[in-house]
């Protein structure tokens, strides 16, 4: 008896043993950061400035689907648009923030721009983030429609008076596998430069971390598509930064 | 009536490990959950937690139907389900009063916030109401309102599946199969939400671990097909296991060719992907070859905390949601230290472990030494 559980001890410092060391060198590798160059949105936000400014109250709604609603992480806070909310009322003390979340598990462009009224008038807002394209990508909708149904909605949304900022794919192995990502980061960023929206290159972020050397498993769930709590944080975070940069930029 | 089977002593012994690596993948820091399995594939926990369920529902059930019929069954397996739906509901006072306590005790407004997101603050009565119909589980209650489910469609399954299990794994794999193509699940709270464990494609999992059940002995006929089924398994075992090992290091990530990739991602949980079903079916054929019903070494003393932790296993499973988030707070409280993990991993298995060692006290009657009750008697018991 005495034998078989210092054996076991044994084999469980075996095991522990390798990952305790290798966890210490992935320490460098948990640090959430992303070029200056990468968070600038392209827009300075003017209609949350007047806001900000006017009534001290900046209303956010978080319009997307899985990622935005927070599936899979251990706490419903670390989401990003919860992160965007306590990171904007830590830099703009005395501005009340309201970040609503309107994130819906499986959707995309079409159901989004077809419930974008009812969102915008339901909950008037200044700003809204729009995070979309994913779950286009992986099911491959056709390029045309996707383009014109975001189009569509980018149209709508900014005629009924709110900045918006197109937050788009995650740079994840069910994104990478799929045939044509680049296109769709490429009609939102010309769909944001004509609409006047802003651009918050999730993709490109997320590629820097992978490329510096970060692995999957550090900010992607088990599933291969969901960002996991730290890269649900490491979004919400930059995404703060990338919104102060253009409130209080020239 | 047929004699008393042998107990089948692996159905505790692993869903205790099931309940064991439940708790440890609950603490979202913890480097202790690298003993897990599911970090070496793309199955965990939930399947053999799942599996095991339905194949013990059929062993608890399966003679009750035969001895005392239809009617004394179902209620049966209704009062059981009533069982669980009270340890749910319980759980989640315990659960949220623990938030409610840690955030109250240590001052902390932001946990209070997240308190509200998860539902509770912004309309307590609703929510309420939503968690009483299984429809609002804050995170990590996900589980029993899906053995809830299964349990209470199980007293009209049963008398089909102990006549033609075949029947009905077909009809649950069909529904599985409609449910991953149209997109079904069940609504939740808030309104847009769905069930974190689809109910109708997780019941495969059930299912057919419930027909295994029925099989029983009959399942040797398999034992002809035994080295390439074998050869199959290991193979995609260890398929999953490079793909799991590449998640950790890009080098080899890179190696992945696109079209595989395309091919398995998403791993789905919520509809259970077939990767994680295969998975887990290519595990479970590889413990029936290694650990066979009369294997010497499970009656190995040190497997007994495990086997304890199996036979009780509704308390053992609510005990260690509970202390997974108690885990989380205190990692949290030191910073994400290793030590406080690996401290509070042990803890939290220890207390699980008396937990299971004072059920089973009780239920000997309250001896000093609790004697195995006759198979017959203890399952129906449970």
């Amino acid at each position: 008896m005495n034998r078989t559980c210092a054996l076991f001890a044994a084999a469980l410092a075996l095991l522990v043993a390798p990952v305790a060391i290798s966890s210490a060198w992935a320490q460098s590798m948990t640090l959430c950061r992303a070029k200056p160059a990468m968070l600038d949105l392209g827009t300075t936000l003017p209609i949350s400035r007047k806001a900000i400014a006017e009534k001290k109250l900046l209303r956010i709604i978080a319009l997307g689907s899985s990622t935005t609603a927070g599936y899979g992480v251990s706490n419903p806070a670390f989401a990003y648009p919860t992160q965007l909310r306590i990171g904007l009322e830590k830099a703009l003390p005395g501005i009340e923030i309201e970040v609503i979340n309107r994130g819906i598990g499986g959707q995309d462009v079409e159901e989004m721009a077809a419930r974008m009224r009812a969102e915008m008038e339901g909950n008037p807002a200044s700003l809204v983030i729009w995070q979309t394209g994913t779950n286009a990508a992986i099911r491959q909708m056709p390029l045309d429609k996707f383009e014109k149904t975001l189009r569509a909605g980018l149209k709508l949304g900014t005629s009924l008076g709110a900045d918006f900022v197109l937050m788009n794919l995650q740079y994840v192995p069910a994104v990478v596998a799929a045939p044509d990502k680049e296109a769709y980061e490429k009609i939102m960023a010309g769909a944001a430069r004509e609409y006047s929206a802003g651009l918050f290159r999730r993709y490109d972020i997320m590629r820097g971390w992978y490329d510096d050397g970060m692995p999957y498993a550090q900010f992607v769930q088990l599933d291969g598509l969901h960002l996991n709590d730290f890269g649900q944080k490491c979004i919400g975070k930059l995404l703060t930064r990338s919104i102060l940069g253009a409130l209080t930029g020239p | 009536m047929a004699a008393v089977s042998v107990r089948d002593i692996r159905l505790d012994l692993f869903r205790g490990l099931a309940l064991w690596f439940i708790f440890l993948d609950h603490i979202p820091t913890n480097i202790v959950s690298w003993l897990t399995v599911r970090n070496y594939g793309f199955s965990d926990a939930t399947e053999i937690f799942v599996f095991i369920s339905g194949y013990t529902a059929v062993i608890a059930y399966g003679r009750m139907l035969n001895q005392e019929g239809w009617p004394r069954t179902a209620a049966r397996i209704y009062r059981r389900v009533w069982q669980l739906y009270v340890a749910h509901i319980l759980l989640f006072v315990a659960f949220t009063a623990q938030i409610a306590w840690v955030s109250i005790a240590r001052d902390a407004p932001a946990l209070i916030e997240e308190m509200e997101l998860l539902g509770l603050g912004q309309n307590p009565y609703r929510a309420i109401l939503e968690a009483a119909l299984l429809k609002f589980r804050p995170v990590n209650l996900d589980v029993l309102p899906l053995y809830i489910v299964l349990l209470a469609v199980f007293p009209w399954v049963l008398p089909v599946l102990v006549r033609w299990p075949w029947a009905v794994i077909a009809v649950s794999v069909a529904l599985y199969a409609a449910t991953c193509q149209y997109n079904w699940n069940l609504p939740a709270y808030p309104d847009e939400k769905v069930w974190y464990f689809n109910p109708m494609a997780w019941q495969v999992v059930f299912h057919v671990g419930a027909a295994c059940a029925v099989f029983g002995p009959g399942l040797s006929r398999l034992d002809r097909y035994r080295t390439p089924l074998t050869v199959l398994a290991v193979a995609f075992v260890l398929f999953a296991a490079l793909i799991a090992l590449s998640w950790h290091y890009n080098p080899l990530e890179r190696l992945i060719p696109v079209w595989v990739s395309r091919v398995i991602y998403p791993i789905d949980k919520t509809n259970i992907d077939i990767l994680r079903f295969l998975h887990f079916l290519a595990i479970a054929w590889l413990v029936r070859v290694a650990v066979p019903i009369d294997a010497s070494a499970l009656k190995w003393p040190i497997w007994r905390p495990l086997r304890r932790c199996g036979e009780a296993s509704l308390l053992i499973f609510c005990i260690g949601t509970f202390l997974a988030l108690s885990g989380q707070v205190i990692v949290g409280y030191y910073e994400d230290s290793i030590v406080s993990q690996i401290v509070v991993s042990m803890l939290g298995i220890a207390i699980m472990c008396v937990a299971a060692y004072i059920a089973a006290w009780f239920k000997g009657g309250g001896t000093r030494t609790p004697k195995r009750l006759p198979a017959a008697a203890a399952e129906t018991a449970r």
